[in-house]
């Protein structure tokens, strides 16, 4: 002790400056609003080589991050061990919205080959509106038969909530004109909403909009942007339109398809904070809903329309909640009703070990007021979710580490199954609706058949977690598909999936070691339609999938089993970790969590393979 | 040195101004109970438990400790480890812990353990300290109020800490009660010892005896300099065993002369009551820590492929920028070419040649320690530096580097305790650790500070935030999918449970809470404090509690040793109070529908958990029956086998003799391991005699081997230490 009196304490909890925290917020005096900076950089290390091409980086655009709100000055903090929870924080999330129904793409693939798919950047539905999938459905529903047993034999695709005649459309929604939110953004006094920041020439520019050409809505710290990358260069980079919120992140949002027009986009967002919006873009009005968190005070990581609904949308809670809400009901303070308001209830009487509990049916008599229908199926954070193509199913990944596939229109929970390790952080539907892709915190991208139920083929070559996972449909047929993911690696991934091609592993060469599952031999799970693994339900699934709906819980299968899928493209496309991807006719869009939104154009030389 | 560690310091003693005085208005105990505290009335704990899972003592800091502190806790809480301190030596039911041994074990366990009160505490922190004062000591007097100061900072909830107590002083040694020669192992079952024996769930120990043989014997942590907790933790861990093996081998020679030599009652007491419950475990810690590496050299001349396992006790992995532990982990096992200067001694060829070496994992340790090299030698600038590299790491884990014939390649495990490096070099700054306690999951050590933590706390040591704090090293332990689902599982029941109990914040429930933590403090376990009203979340409590509305611009501007800190935008306490009012307006206006359902509800769902945990608790003591009655066959059968070692080996003389030649031992744990599987085959290669080569098959191959099997041992485990230490310096 003698020699600590006479050295100086060392610094326990050391000063140093860094000046930029994970959000892009820098810590110094930033006051000042900043505007977006679109820059063109070019050289081999912003060129993307693959086999049909190169891929050219066309446009940079880094998004200014906004100064924080006044009132919401920082306060010090010196403690790095300060135990005050964050608030959630999500990267940039891009929301892009072709305004004109376009003829079909070249797809090469013949599954919803009437349905425009440009929208499904960013949103994972691939339908555009409901006339053009009913007309698409005859393909569509054969093909869903066959792959989930657990469909509908009908020839049409069943709506949302169909059954409660509650909830039916009070006029037929053809004629109606579509509804507006009531509140003008820009004269609002919300304490809500901080600031609008309209474009100078805001109505010239629409008006110069090509109805081809791509909307941007993309969330960055506590601002909201409208951008149109179709503009000429240097107005590109600014905004149409810029909402800044005193208090919210949005974190995730979505535009609806089967609404959105030359005039009139629909956007719903979440936010960090609990809150969700509703806005509609040409007319800058808006509603809030779950307002003061009426409903659910938890964040929203991942909000989506539902497919084919001009109202209702699907909103995913951080504590595990999905709930479902219309854009038009108002909110009432939400008591789960527990006993008897769903029929579809599961027997058992234990609502919480349950791993999917209804806390209000969408078959409930209740339906005056927001929420429509509210599912809690896990403790932990859901962290994406996406709508099958054919509108029967969710795809729902979770912190848990579990993808669930739901069967929404029966509110029934089909599948579980577990991450090699970790969290699960993003999926996405093939666009045939046959795969589902998960990335999560194991560094893979997995590859999981629905038709099958088990994993495909699981793909490393991420050097860190995955963050986003999209299909390319423009380079996808029924039986190539095209893929990319991103990371927080900061790597860009492309990968060529083809069933047929896949390789096993060298196997259990050397003994068997079996999967971990090991009560069932590894061979069944290849020919049988349903999995093998452990059923939670006592009853036996029969071969024609009679209890389908029945909730299987799948095994992790060992790596010895599983066939491994080496990426065919890899590169380190940015300086920041990435948070999304997106494939588009003409380019692939990237977005890192520091604002950064990279457009790479496709090759020039066309588009076959 | 030991006249300076017998010195201990007392938090309490003081006896403040206010002593005695009726409870003021704004009630000072307010800001005394920790948030753990808190957090054990809230929810309070079950029957005490024997294991010592119940316990959450702060680990007082002498100047620089924080890295044996925080690797400390990561050891106490490893949950395998602990148990196997406590149980060896077996000991029979009289050598119970009181048993004073130097005349000094003090560990009544209602006695608060509070010698007088030394002013010299040196550290700054300490000078600080005069306002607050023990109240477990002096229950009915409130303390002082301590002058405003940020309450969020963790040297003033140390403070608070250490003033709250009990403080337990760990300034003796029972090494003769377990009849081992003092040494860092029995030193660090007294304070594990002690702390099962203590009343309370949480108090501040202080390490004296444990530092001093560690100052003592070691060098390296001599100094009062920062020191490398992975170094310290290679190092505890190399000592432990060394300490269990003399110890067990001492143990094999006396069984050997047992029948001849005359011994003290005691000794013999002691002796054949260790007998009795099979001694020889002493392979624990290889069992729990150790894994094995398969080095494949291949020969680019001869092409020759040399393969050489080797055991470890971590594995120290470089890092890249913005990456995953995961793929540290498969960078560690790539291909790395031995040219230049690190040319490869082929057999074959005869001579240094070319050649690719890569390592893989072959047999998976069951805790994975791993230590992410965050201190880097830089050419340039002479000296190590510390990356601040984004590396990402995962809740659960499996490897991917195994070996084709690993066993259990897909096994999964779970992060379980993370050491934090704050600072922003090699040279100083400060470690701390968060471990996942059985009982009252994630929590925050700091030094004399424990805090429960949201889970996902646990992930904001990436490396790439403001305030320089890294996550260093990181303990993983094996679990299974059915383990990780069940506790999910409860998770969600205990959200569940926690959702119908919660009910607003009431005034009476801050007069409930300061009763509750009087009473509380001294005997946790039997105070039920009427708590379903209270709010479980434990730690935004603290500011909660405070009934004086602290303005949050003075205290940052009144902590007056932060100052130029770099600021995190957070919210504005105002508008946050504001919107939390409204909230629990709201909340109250709905609980007000809901209560009655509500209440009935609370009934059945605690009776209902409790009846679950029960369940739970059985089934997981069942199979740790199973396993203990499982390793117990193990350890007889081996007692066999050592028995016939020790009989070879009676004329070794002294420990210190036999420390230096014995020849099974360093082995012992490994080679029962392999035991399994492969011991058929490596016994008749080898025979009983020379089993101290089973745990080396390949040895031979290199030839480079031809040292004692001891030193051999020895150059093993210190084999990925100098990967560690040349970067070190």
């Amino acid at each position: 002790m003698e020699i600590q009196s006479v050295l100086p304490p060392p610094p326990r909890y050391p000063i140093t400056q860094i000046t930029t925290s994970p959000s892009g917020q820098t810590t110094g005096q930033t006051v000042l609003e900043m505007s977006n900076v679109l820059t063109h950089p070019s050289g081999p290390e912003y060129q993307l080589s693959v086999g049909e091409g190169t891929y050219i980086l066309q446009d940079n655009l880094h998004l200014a991050t906004p100064p924080p709100h006044p009132q919401d000055a920082p306060i010090v903090n010196s403690n790095p061990l300060a135990t005050t929870p964050a608030p959630p924080k999500a990267g940039i999330k891009l929301t892009i919205c072709i305004t004109s129904p376009r003829k079909s793409s070249p797809q090469l693939y013949r599954v919803n080959t009437s349905t425009s798919t440009r929208s499904n950047l960013g949103t994972y539905s691939i339908r555009e509106s409901e006339k053009e999938s009913r007309s698409s459905n005859e393909t569509n529903s054969n093909a869903a038969t066959t792959q989930l047993p657990s469909s509908n034999t009908s020839g049409r695709t069943p709506v949302f909530g169909e059954d409660n005649i509650l909830l039916t459309p009070v006029a037929g929604k053809e004629g109606v004109k579509k509804k507006k939110p009531k509140t003008n953004l820009v004269k609002s006094n919300s304490q809500f909403i901080s600031r609008v920041i309209l474009h100078d020439s805001l109505n010239k520019r629409l008006q110069e909009h090509n109805p081809e050409g791509m909307f941007v809505f993309a969330n960055i710290d506590r601002a909201y942007q409208w951008l149109d990358l179709s503009s000429p260069a240097p107005a590109r980079a600014q905004p149409l339109m810029k909402i800044l919120f005193a208090k919210a992140h949005m974190l995730c949002h979505d535009i609806n398809s089967l609404t959105k027009g030359p005039n009139h986009i629909d956007v719903v967002m979440g936010a960090s904070t609990g809150d969700i919006v509703w806005f509609e873009a040409y007319s800058q009005k808006y509603v809030r809903v779950n307002k003061n968190n009426i409903i659910s005070a938890s964040a929203v990581s991942q909000i989506r329309w539902l497919p084919g609904s001009e109202n209702l949308f699907l909103a995913s809670h951080m504590d595990g909640s999905l709930i479902v809400y219309d854009k038009e009901r108002d909110d009432a303070a939400f008591i789960p009703e527990t006993n008897g308001a769903s029929t579809f209830t599961q027997n058992s009487f234990d609502p919480d070990l349950k791993p999917f509990h209804i806390n209000k049916s969408v078959n409930s008599k209740n339906q005056k007021a927001n929420p429509v229908a509210s599912w809690k199926i896990s403790n932990h954070r859901i962290t994406d979710f996406g709508f099958s193509p054919d509108s029967r199913h969710l795809a729902v990944v979770s912190e848990d580490g579990s993808l669930r596939i739901i069967n929404y229109l029966k509110e029934q929970l089909t599948d579980l199954y577990p991450s090699y390790y970790g969290a699960f952080s993003c999926v996405c539907w093939s666009p045939d609706g046959k795969y589902v892709l998960t990335g999560g915190q194991d560094d893979l991208v997995s590859i999981w058949s629905l038709a099958e139920r088990r994993i495909v083929a699981r793909c490393p070559g991420h050097h860190s977690w995955v963050t986003a996972v999209a299909f390319d449909p423009w380079r996808c047929d029924n039986r190539n598909y095209r893929f990319g993911s991103v990371g927080e690696d900061r790597r860009l991934l492309l990968w060529d999936f083809n069933v047929g091609m896949l390789r096993r592993p060298k196997a259990a060469s050397i003994r068997n070691r079996a999967s971990i599952s090991s009560n069932v031999p590894i061979g069944r799970h290849r020919t049988e339609s349903h999995a093998t693994s452990r059923l939670r339900s006592t009853s036996s699934l029969d071969d024609d999938g009679v209890n389908a709906d029945e909730l299987v819980e799948h095994e992790v299968e060992s790596r010895t089993v599983t066939a491994e899928l080496p990426p065919v493209m890899s590169k380190v496309i940015d300086e920041h970790p990435l948070s999304l991807v997106g494939f588009d006719e003409e380019c692939i869009v990237t977005a890192c969590v520091e604002g950064h939104v990279r457009v790479w154009k496709r090759p020039q030389d066309g588009l076959s393979p | 040195m030991s006249s300076f560690f017998s010195r201990i310091r007392s938090g309490g003693g003081t006896s403040s101004p206010l002593a005695g005085s009726s409870p003021a208005k704004k009630d000072p105990n307010a800001l005394q109970i920790t948030p753990l505290e808190k957090y054990l009335l809230d929810v309070p704990l079950g029957p005490s438990q024997d294991n010592g899972s119940d316990k959450f003592w702060g680990l007082e800091n002498f100047g620089n400790t924080c890295y044996c502190n925080s690797i400390l806790q990561c050891l106490y809480y490893s949950v395998p480890f602990r148990e196997q301190v406590i149980n060896y030596p077996k000991r029979s039911p009289l050598d119970s812990v009181t048993t004073t041994s130097t005349g000094q074990a003090r560990i009544d366990p209602d006695a608060v353990i509070l010698p007088p009160n030394h002013p010299s505490l040196t550290s700054a922190k300490l000078m600080k300290q005069q306002p607050v004062q023990n109240s477990a000591r002096n229950p009915g007097g409130p303390p002082a109020t301590p002058k405003p100061e940020d309450k969020e900072h963790p040297d003033f909830k140390k403070r608070v800490a250490q003033a709250r107590g009990p403080t337990l002083s760990m300034d003796y040694d029972n090494a003769a009660a377990y009849g081992m020669p003092e040494s860092l192992f029995t030193s660090l079952k007294d304070i594990f010892e002690a702390l099962l024996a203590h009343k309370s769930n949480v108090g501040v120990v202080s390490p004296t005896k444990f530092l001093e043989v560690l100052r003592r014997e070691n060098e390296m942590f001599r100094s009062a300099m920062h020191q490398d907790a992975h170094e310290f933790l290679n190092l505890l861990l190399n000592e432990v065993v060394a300490n269990v093996e003399v110890h067990s081998k001492k143990l094999e020679e006396e069984k050997g002369m047992n029948g001849h030599a005359e011994k003290t009652g005691f000794e013999k007491s002691l002796a054949s009551a260790m007998l009795k419950t099979t001694p020889s475990t002493t392979g624990w810690v290889h069992e729990l820590f150790e894994g094995t590496l398969t080095s494949e050299t291949k020969c680019l001349t001869c092409e020759n492929v040399s393969q050489r396992d080797e055991a470890f006790l971590d594995l120290s992995v470089d890092l890249d920028e913005h990456s995953s532990v995961t793929a540290c982990l498969r960078k560690f096992s790539e291909e790395e070419m031995l040219c230049e200067r690190n040319k490869f001694h082929c057999d074959r060829c005869g001579g240094l040649q070319e050649a690719e070496k890569r390592m893989k994992i072959k047999r998976l340790p069951k805790i994975l320690a791993l230590h992410l090299k965050r201190f880097k030698y830089t050419e340039d600038l002479q000296r190590l530096q510390k990356l601040f590299h984004r590396v990402v790491y995962p809740y659960h884990l499996r490897l991917f580097n195994t070996t084709d014939d690993a066993e259990d390649p897909d096994r999964l495990y779970e992060l379980y305790a993370v050491v934090v490096h704050i600072g922003g070099g090699p040279y100083h700054g400060h470690y701390i650790s968060i471990v996942k306690t059985e009982e009252r999951g994630w929590l925050l050590f700091d030094d004399e500070m424990v805090e429960p933590v949201d889970r996902s706390y646990v992930q904001n040591f990436f490396g790439d935030r403001p305030g320089l704090a890294c996550a260093y090293v990181l303990f993983y332990q094996e679990t299974t999918l059915e383990a990780v689902k069940r506790e999910q599982d409860a998770e969600s029941l205990a959200a569940a449970a926690k959702a119908v109990v919660e009910i607003p914040k009431e005034p009476v429930g801050l007069g409930l809470k300061t009763n509750g933590f009087m009473n509380g403090i001294q005997h946790v376990k039997s105070a039920v404090t009427p708590t379903s009203d209270e709010d479980t979340n434990g730690y935004v409590s603290l500011d909660k509690a405070v009934t004086e509305p602290p303005p949050h611009a003075q205290i940052a501007a009144s902590s007056s040793e932060v100052t130029a800190l770099p600021q995190m935008p957070s919210r504005t306490p105002n508008e946050e109070t504001k919107s939390k009012k409204e909230r629990l307006k709201e909340e109250k206006e709905r609980k007000a529908v809901a209560k009655i359902t509500a209440r009935q509800e609370e009934k059945a769902e605690r009776e209902r958990l409790k009846n679950l945990e029960v369940k739970r608790k059985e089934v997981s003591k069942k199979a740790d029956a199973d396993t203990k009655a499982a390793m117990q066959a193990s350890k007889a059968s081996k007692a066999e086998e050592d028995h016939r070692d020790a009989a070879e080996n009676v004329n070794k003389d002294g420990a210190a003799a036999s420390a230096s030649a014995s020849v099974p031992l360093p082995t012992g744990g490994l080679g029962r391991f392999k035991s399994s599987s492969k011991s058929f085959r490596n016994s008749k290669l080898w025979g009983g005699s020379r089993d101290s080569n089973k745990d080396e098959p390949f040895a031979e191959e290199n030839g480079a081997e031809a040292t004692t099997p001891l030193d051999r041992s020895k150059n093993r485990f210190s084999n990925l230490r100098k990967k560690t230490s040349n970067m070190m310096l």
